[in-house]
């Protein structure tokens, strides 16, 4: 068998030719790899931007997308099972995104299927028995990351968390944060890491940073890949179809429930209600349901929502704002963010108050 | 040899082994997974954390998951593997003595 010392786009073993495929330029290579997921019971994610194939002569028989850091439609032609062609393919798609700078890597398959990546260097995030398993590519990454959270630990009896996007922070985000405060011991605050609102991560950190001065009884902390992430959470952040739309929330929230929250030994979620956020709607109706109902070993955290605050009998929210600043409203936002906020709008955002997509 | 980026070496396929590399600022973790681990777990770990030694990488995470690779295959998958998480092209082979 050829080896390779070296990773190349194109590497020849036996007759089996791999190589890499913009599904978005190339349409003739597009169609096959639709023929063979349609072959495997797959659908077509639009949203895969690369895809490593594996082709038999001029037959294609293996494909893996990626889109982003989540390893998506892998497919193997029935008669190539078995053997080492899902070894060699997830290795390939596994340099494909090294090559694009992603190493922690994400997949979500059936949970009959997971036993094929468990085969391949993936290891179990969280299981929603009979719908889904998300995989990570590797035995050590939330491990660590709860190891990381455990040193931060606080001793109580009622151990609050709030994450938050916070696009941008409010005085709404200001009072949710105040009231869980002041109804715990101790309160964790994680911002969402995802870098796709249009306020950068930085600025939103920075923000909350600013805006929770004053509260004695709270943590800030990093947002991760295992909170409200592309890969936990992909429905949030693009509309998804497929095995990884139909899992929604619950992935998100059993990951948290099994393995954040007992990290921080947190007793207690709050969250803000949410009368016009739909995907935001529905991810606080069904955090009651993954976190607080009999679906996992894991001890149940209790969900307080917190009532929005009003603004001249208007709920305070970031949409809002972000609304008004296209609108280029500044005296309006003054009203509904802390001074924080409203300096770093004025001074870096309202130039860039512009039509753009909203998250 | 101070690690700045990760890395990666080898493949997933039988007899080899594929190894990921990642800087950190913590002691040297390495997390071996081994379909043979059970009968030679002892000895690939010792043929890891040796070429490690040698290329005096003390700092950093190591994930291996092996598929049956002999030890010279499995020296060679590390120093490869290591050396591209330095930014080192140049093989420094008295190190290797």
């Amino acid at each position: 068998m050829a080896r390779r010392y070296f990773h190349k786009a194109k590497v020849v073993t036996e007759d089996l030719q791999f190589y890499t495929v913009n599904p978005i330029s190339n349409r003739v290579e597009r169609k096959d790899i639709e023929q063979l997921l349609a072959r495997c019971g797959l659908s077509y994610e639009e949203q895969i931007e690369a895809f490593v194939v594996c082709r038999d002569g001029n037959e294609l028989v293996a494909c893996a997308g990626l889109q982003k850091d989540i390893i998506k439609d892998v497919a193997i032609d029935p008669d190539y099972r078995g053997g080492a062609m899902s070894l060699k393919l997830v290795s390939e798609i596994t340099y494909l995104a090294h090559s694009r700078g992603l190493d922690l890597l994400f997949v979500y398959t059936e949970p009959k299927n997971a036993e094929f990546f468990r085969g391949c260097g993936f290891y179990d995030l969280v299981e929603v028995p009979d719908r889904v398993t998300l995989l990570e590519n590797t035995p050590i990454g939330i491990r660590s990351y709860c190891a990381k959270l455990a040193r931060q630990r606080v001793a109580g009896e009622k151990i609050g968390c709030v994450v938050a996007n916070a696009n941008p922070f409010t005085l709404g985000h200001r009072y949710l944060i105040e009231q869980a405060a002041k109804a715990c011991d101790w309160l964790h605050l994680f911002m969402v890491r995802e870098d796709v609102s249009l306020f950068s991560y930085k600025d939103r950190y920075y923000l909350a940073q600013e805006n929770i001065r004053g509260i004695p009884n709270v943590t800030l902390h990093e947002g991760s890949h295992y909170m409200i992430s592309r890969a936990t959470f992909p429905c949030y952040f693009f509309k998804d179809r497929g095995i990884v739309g139909k899992c929604r929330t619950a992935v998100d929230l059993l990951l948290f429930r099994n393995h954040i929250a007992p990290a921080l030994g947190v007793t207690h979620r709050f969250v803000g209600t949410e009368p016009f956020c739909p995907t935001t709607n529905k991810y606080n109706t069904d955090m009651k349901v993954w976190l607080q109902e009999d679906v996992s070993k894991a001890p149940p955290i209790k969900v307080v929502e917190i009532e929005r605050t009003q603004r001249n009998g208007l709920a305070i929210s970031a949409s809002e704002v972000r609304r008004l600043l296209r609108k280029g409203e500044m005296e309006r936002i003054r009203d509904m963010v802390p001074p924080a906020t409203f300096d770093l709008l004025e001074s870096k955002y309202a130039a860039l108050a512009r039509p753009v997509t909203d998250t | 040899m101070e690690l700045k980026q990760e890395s990666l070496a080898g493949t997933l396929e039988s007899s080899d082994l594929f190894i990921r590399i990642s800087p950190s600022d913590e002691p040297l973790e390495v997390v071996i997974n081994s379909e043979v681990g059970h009968q030679f777990g002892d000895q690939i770990r010792a043929a890891v954390v040796e070429t490690l030694e040698m290329l005096k990488v003390t700092k950093g995470i190591v994930i291996v998951e092996d598929k049956g690779a002999l030890d010279c295959t499995i020296r060679a998958r590390v120093h490869a593997a290591a050396m591209r998480a330095a930014g080192v092209t140049e093989v420094d082979w008295e190190a290797l003595s």
